[in-house]
């Protein structure tokens, strides 16, 4: 409680100095949806460990300094690695965790396309009056009619 | 051809689940345990706190080491800090290495309460947790003492100052040391 009070105190502190920033500022709650706490594996906003409140009051001095989301983001993985940001980044082997989901998505549409086009397919055209897909000769089919037709 | 294309979905499907299922074994086997006691401590190379350079693990073979891990953020770590640099001071002479791994940190406030509690033993820096993974911890403090070998001779889950360690930490040393 009281780190989450001093964390509250350095943002109201330097919001002066914050004013004067020359780009738009980015704020501590769209940060702590993109910053992970290291040490319980959920993001910053789901968490008060104690790790993450340091961090939450590092992020807080660094807006109040004017630094962009992507400064503050890059001084964290300077200091914890890649895996303290919430998503992957856009280069190398983390571009498939981006495609994999994509891919799968086509993939399964593909799929289904297929599968109702091929369901659709084997009804076919006529339905079940279609002579051909009732399985019964010409013959047999002519004499069917003839006798249904004394019932008429 | 209709036969055909079943065949190769139902292949497909099972290299899926096959993949998946070794995806699960590879995890599992794969798993970070910390090292029992006798077993060869997991080898390292980190960057330290204070300064340029890297200091490896291997670096300190044929010397006792006590490897504590911490971090600034620890209410415990702050307590065990004291009791940690006077051991430090009064084992060195006896050639035991003290190497602190902070863990899961900002560098900076790990500077900060380094210089706060006058700590003068190696410091190296684990942002990443790494090498803290390896070692199995889930909390911190924790403590392994190594003997010459490399060899884990105990493993201290919580402050050495906790009523529950009374001589432990003490006597692993000396057996260290021996």
């Amino acid at each position: 409680m009281l780190r989450f009070a001093a964390v509250v105190v350095a943002g109201l502190v330097f919001a002066g100095q914050a004013a004067a920033c020359a780009h738009p500022r980015t704020s501590l709650n769209y940060l702590q949806g993109q910053v992970m706490c290291p040490t319980c594996h959920t993001t910053l906003d789901m968490s008060d460990s104690q790790a993450a409140q340091q961090i939450k009051g590092f992020i807080a001095k660094r807006i109040a300094a004017c630094w962009t989301a992507k400064q503050i983001e890059s001084a964290l993985v300077a200091n914890y690695g890649q895996g303290i940001l919430a998503a992957p980044s856009h280069k190398g082997f983390d571009l498939l965790a981006w495609w994999l989901p994509i891919v799968g998505v086509l993939a399964g549409a593909l799929v289904l396309a297929f599968g109702v086009w091929r369901w659709s397919g084997r009804k076919g055209p006529g339905g079940p009056d279609d002579p051909a897909e009732s399985g019964l000769d010409e013959e047999t089919e002519r004499r069917l009619d003839d006798l249904l037709a004394r019932f008429d | 051809m209709t036969r055909r294309l079943k065949t190769t979905a139902q292949l497909l499907a099972m290299a899926c689940v096959a993949g998946l299922l070794a995806l699960l074994v590879w995890s599992v086997v794969h798993q970070q345990h910390a090292p029992g006691v006798g077993s060869t401590a997991p080898p390292f190379t980190l960057p330290r706190l204070e300064g340029p350079g890297t200091v490896s693990l291997a670096s300190y073979r044929g010397k006792p080491v006590v490897l504590n891990f911490w971090a600034s953020w620890c209410e415990p770590c702050k307590s065990e800090a004291a009791v940690l640099e006077r051991d430090w001071t009064s084992y060195k002479n006896r050639g035991v290495v003290f190497l602190g791994v902070d863990y899961h940190d900002l560098n900076s406030e790990a500077r900060r309460f380094v210089s706060a509690h006058a700590l003068t033993f190696p410091m190296l820096a684990d942002g990443s947790g790494s090498v803290t993974g390896r070692y199995g911890i889930s909390q911190v403090p924790e403590t392994y003492v190594l003997n010459r070998q490399g060899q884990v001779v105990a493993h201290l889950r919580g402050p050495i100052t906790d009523p529950g360690f009374a001589g432990e930490f003490q006597s692993a040393i000396a057996k260290a040391v021996a």
